[in-house]
């Protein structure tokens, strides 16, 4: 581990200053401040998990701590570029730690190699903003659930081959935006059968409910669709697609059978797309400085289409 | 039956693994974009970059570290990038992409072009590379949290420079020596002063009172006489700002007390000038010794440079650079010049000191190193977020072009906030080309207005055919049914023509030029205009493609935009010191000014009312104000793209 100099308050040193010029110049010095002095979680450190741990290392964040459960294996040393690879079997998160630190030796950056479902709460409880990637709908859930009651920021995200989304819970007090956010929990239950949310459908973006087929997908088969089961999972993809708008009691027709075959393996541009808008995201929240996007961004790589939606009570 | 690699179909990726591709620019969209490349699966990459590695580069490219700095680009972010993708084969060039070597063969080379420039010049250049070559390029540009990728193909969509551009915004003479009403004024100034004073003495950038200043004239026969006067010098000897600092041993005092109390004192005489503005107020340098106090220390939150000092303290500032200057000039010998570099002390010092004094004594307020330094370094700020975005857009557009679907290709906007259609990232049907362009169109040619008298050779090779029409290396033949060589590529041929005027060759209205970049297989006709009625510290205007046709009327949207079209015209370095700025370039941008409010551009008029843009509809070239809405049944099928409020161009 590299020695880090503790500072106090957040002072930015000349040698920052010569850094983080270029940035200092969009969103301010007070901004960078902010920043210097935010503690921020990230889980997962596949595709998205890098490019998102690289956007807040180098944005100038006071620490990064790493959590990955999983092993580095051939699939990762193609999906992201920290991994050394040498790193096959090692742990994920502290193979990805030399290079994730090299990025910018003055932030502290950390790695753990837990399971994040193994957590206690007060661990999530020690941060500004928590990043969840590759996680499960129940622990997505559950720690969006015990942050944001704290004021804790919570951002998630994911990519499925050319498709891509980031969620956020800013709590229901901030300063900066006049802005209203809900729960995790609440934007994925929302109900389809009100007459309200029927006459919206039209204008509610597909991917909405493609993230929900993907995640009924990531708990029944505990991972993602696998280039190497192509064949399996196109059709239980299909299979839980069609359970999937049942149960929302939405009509079959939302998803075509058209995407199955998009959405497998992190596709690097997407996790870059989305690995910007989410770091950006979490700049934003914990600089407190521009209108946070809410509560949903969707990022469809086939169209180049990204749109900002909002999925929740009321 | 779809057989995957990675997210991949397997047909694309292993076209992608033999497949050549040049990225130009290894900057902050060049490190993310050979990133993902590298990630995605090309095996076969080359990167040009004619830069080396700065410290304020690093927030974002992030291929480089702190050990880094002064290497060359394109080595390092090989270097960096082999680390983590090892079987990629990378081919590094440190040099500038407009070299000779990297002729038509040589972008033939390639399957696919990426732009990560941050000049317009150099894009100018690659643009015509790639439609003499025929290969198709992905353009794109990042400024702040804008961005935008399009892609170019040559027949079949417009090329970079089917739309004019307007080019970096410039000052009349007698505004920056005379009347200066904004700080910008007094930046030009401080930065001519440097070059008057320490660098290339160029006759634009004249910093002494402007006798012939036409509003100082209470007659027009007094203007005229003031005109002549000023021409004609009489018994004045006119010394150059150089030789008079000379021959004062940069005596800093002197230069003080010249530059802001003798001229200004002059200036004051022009007494019409100020019948209607506040008269600037002479400094004294021994009066403001006397009047000094120690400086308040502000408190310790801000930057060093984000301080405003009092006056005396930029009389201090300016006489300690001039010292570091001048010693600077004497150890580089004689005929020394310095080049002005934002990112020189002395010279940031210097321009700093300068402008403020100036601002002081025409009432302006004084402002801090950092924001003198934004505005004379043009430095469009910068973020590791927006370059990460776009280079995966560029990426995504590249797949698309070596499938073989060009025609789901699209220009594709970053907004910073969604617009009226809840789109953050606003994908656009692409324009075919322009019938008029003076580049792609089949004959392409221009009109230009000017003065056969008093334009000289070199000003029609350097001002216009490089600077405003983008030639590396012009040949000028006359069409005179002798096909006279007015200019010639090869050094030295025509030098003796230089400084000759256009008139000494026969040019005069109606003539007609062909104006040839070999390298860039370009030939541009132009019909040459006589006039005498050009407007003041205007040497030429380019009418269209035909004498009778009018220049379109600037846009409020170009205005606002000023920096999609890029700070930078030339393709200096950023790190090198003629560079006049640095900026990851912008084309066109969609901007955020739904949520600023109806500040200044037609583009937020449009938003908020709802008006579209025209499309071209790629197929019947027939302008659509709509696209019929399809039905939303599926991700896939419906393509609303047409819909979108995009700005105007």
């Amino acid at each position: 581990m590299i020695d880090m100099i503790e500072k106090e308050e957040p002072i930015i040193s000349e040698e920052e200053a010569a850094q983080y010029d270029r940035q200092i110049r969009l969103w301010g010095l007070d901004a960078q401040k902010r920043l210097r002095g935010s503690r921020v979680l990230l889980v997962g450190l596949g595709g998205l998990g890098a490019e998102v741990a690289k956007n807040l290392i180098l944005a100038g964040v006071k620490g990064l701590t790493l959590l990955d459960h999983e092993q580095v294996t051939e699939e990762s040393c193609r999906a992201q570029f920290l991994v050394p690879v040498t790193a096959r079997g090692q742990n994920r998160a502290q193979a990805s730690l030399e290079r994730a630190q090299y990025l910018n030796p003055m932030v502290e950056v950390r790695a753990y190699p837990d399971r994040p479902e193994d957590k206690p709460d007060d661990f999530f409880l020690q941060f500004d903003a928590v990043c969840l990637t590759g996680c499960s709908r129940d622990l997505m859930v559950r720690v969006d659930q015990l942050c944001s009651q704290r004021n804790i920021k919570v951002f998630c995200g994911d990519v499925y081959g050319y498709y891509g989304y980031m969620f956020s819970d800013l709590g229901k007090e901030h300063h900066y935006a006049l802005r209203i956010f809900c729960s995790l929990k609440e934007a994925l239950e929302v109900d389809w059968t009100s007459e309200k949310a029927k006459a919206s459908l039209k204008r509610t973006p597909v991917d909405y409910f493609l993230l929900h087929v993907l995640l009924k997908f990531r708990t029944d088969k505990g991972r993602d669709p696998d280039p190497q089961s192509f064949a399996e999972d196109s059709q239980l993809l299909r299979q839980i697609r069609d359970d999937v708008l049942e149960s929302l009691a939405v009509s079959g027709d939302l998803l075509s059978d058209d995407f199955v075959s998009y959405c497998f393996s992190e596709m690097s541009p997407v996790c870059a797309v989305v690995g910007g808008v989410l770091g950006q995201e979490v700049v934003k929240a914990l600089s407190q400085r521009d209108a946070p996007h809410r509560n949903f961004f969707f990022f469809d790589g086939r169209k180049g289409n990204g749109v900002v939606d909002y999925f929740g009570p009321n | 039956m779809v057989q995957l690699v990675g997210s991949l179909r397997k047909e694309l990726a292993d076209s992608l693994s033999s497949c050549r591709v040049l990225v130009v620019g290894a900057g902050g969209i060049g490190c993310e974009l050979l990133k993902n490349l590298v990630l995605t699966g090309f095996k076969n990459i080359e990167v040009i970059d004619l830069d080396t590695i700065d410290v304020s580069n690093l927030n974002r490219q992030f291929l480089f570290q702190k050990k880094h700095v002064g290497k060359s680009k394109a080595q390092v972010a090989k270097e960096s990038a082999l680390q983590f993708c090892p079987t990629a084969n990378i081919t590094a060039y440190h040099d500038s992409i407009m070299n000779p070597d990297y002729n038509v063969e040589f972008f033939r080379n390639f399957m696919l072009v990426m732009n990560a420039l941050d000049n317009r010049a150099a894009r100018n250049h690659v643009n015509r590379m790639c439609l003499a070559a025929d290969i198709p390029l992905i353009e794109s540009g990042t400024a702040g949290y804008l961005g935008q990728v399009t892609v170019i193909k040559k027949g079949l969509t417009e090329c970079y420079e089917c739309q004019p551009k307007p080019s970096q915004k410039t000052f009349p003479g007698c505004t920056i020596r005379n009347t200066p009403s904004e700080p910008i004024h007094c930046i030009v100034w401080a930065k001519y002063l440097f070059n008057q004073l320490f660098g290339e003495e160029d006759a634009d950038q004249e910093v002494s009172p402007d006798t012939a200043d036409p509003e100082a004239a209470w007659n027009p026969e007094e203007a005229a006489a003031r005109a002549t006067a000023s021409e004609k010098d009489g018994d004045i000897k006119r010394v150059s700002t150089k030789e008079w600092a000379r021959s004062t041993g940069y005596d800093s005092i002197k230069l003080f007390n010249k530059l802001f109390k003798d001229d200004i004192m002059y200036l004051l005489t022009m007494d019409k000038l100020w019948k209607k503005r506040k008269a600037p107020l002479p400094l004294d340098w021994q009066q403001l010794e006397n009047h000094a106090r120690p400086q308040e220390d502000s408190p310790g939150s801000g930057l060093k440079d984000q301080q405003v000092l009092g006056i005396w303290g930029y009389c201090k500032l300016f006489q300690h650079s001039v010292e570091t200057l001048r010693s600077q000039l004497e150890q580089k010998g004689d005929g020394a010049e310095l080049v002005w570099d934002k990112d020189d002390p002395p010279a940031m010092d210097f321009v700093t000191a300068a402008a403020n004094l100036r601002m002081h004594i025409f009432s302006m307020n004084m402002k801090s190193r950092f924001d003198i330094k934004s505005m004379a370094g043009n430095i469009i700020p910068a973020i590791a977020t927006t370059n990460a975005v776009i280079a995966g857009l560029i990426v995504l557009e590249g797949l698309k072009i070596l499938s073989g679907e060009l025609e789901s290709c699209r220009s594709i906007f970053l907004n910073k906030c969604p617009n009226l259609r809840k789109k953050l990232l606003v994908p656009c049907v692409l324009d075919p080309p322009s019938a008029n362009c003076y580049v792609c169109a089949s004959k392409p040619e221009v009109t230009v207005k000017l003065n056969v008298h008093k334009s000289m050779v070199v000003f029609l090779q350097d001002k216009i055919l490089k600077e405003r029409f983008g030639m590396v290396a012009p040949d000028v033949q006359i069409e005179d049914g002798k096909g006279t060589i007015l200019i010639s590529s090869e050094e030295g041929e025509t030098e003796a023509n230089n400084s000759k005027f256009l008139s000494d060759f026969g040019i005069r209205n109606g003539s007609r030029l062909q104006a040839d970049d070999f390298l860039q297989d370009y030939t541009l006709l132009i019909n040459v205009l006589h006039t005498e009625d050009l407007e003041k510290d205007v040497e030429f205007e380019v009418v269209g493609d035909a004498p009778d046709k009018a220049p379109p009327p600037p846009s409020n949207q170009e205005e606002t935009n000023s920096i999609t079209n890029g700070n930078k015209d030339s393709a200096q370095p950023s790190t090198s010191s003629k560079a006049p700025a640095e900026a990851d370039d912008v084309m066109i941008v969609d901007s955020d000014e739904e949520e600023e409010g109806a500040s200044s551009s037609s583009s937020a008029a449009a938003a908020t009312s709802g008006t579209k843009r025209k499309h071209q509809d790629a197929e019947t070239g027939e302008a659509s104000a709509k696209r019929p809405r399809t039905d939303q049944s599926s991700a896939a099928a419906a393509d609303d793209d047409d819909d979108d409020i995009i700005a105007l161009d």
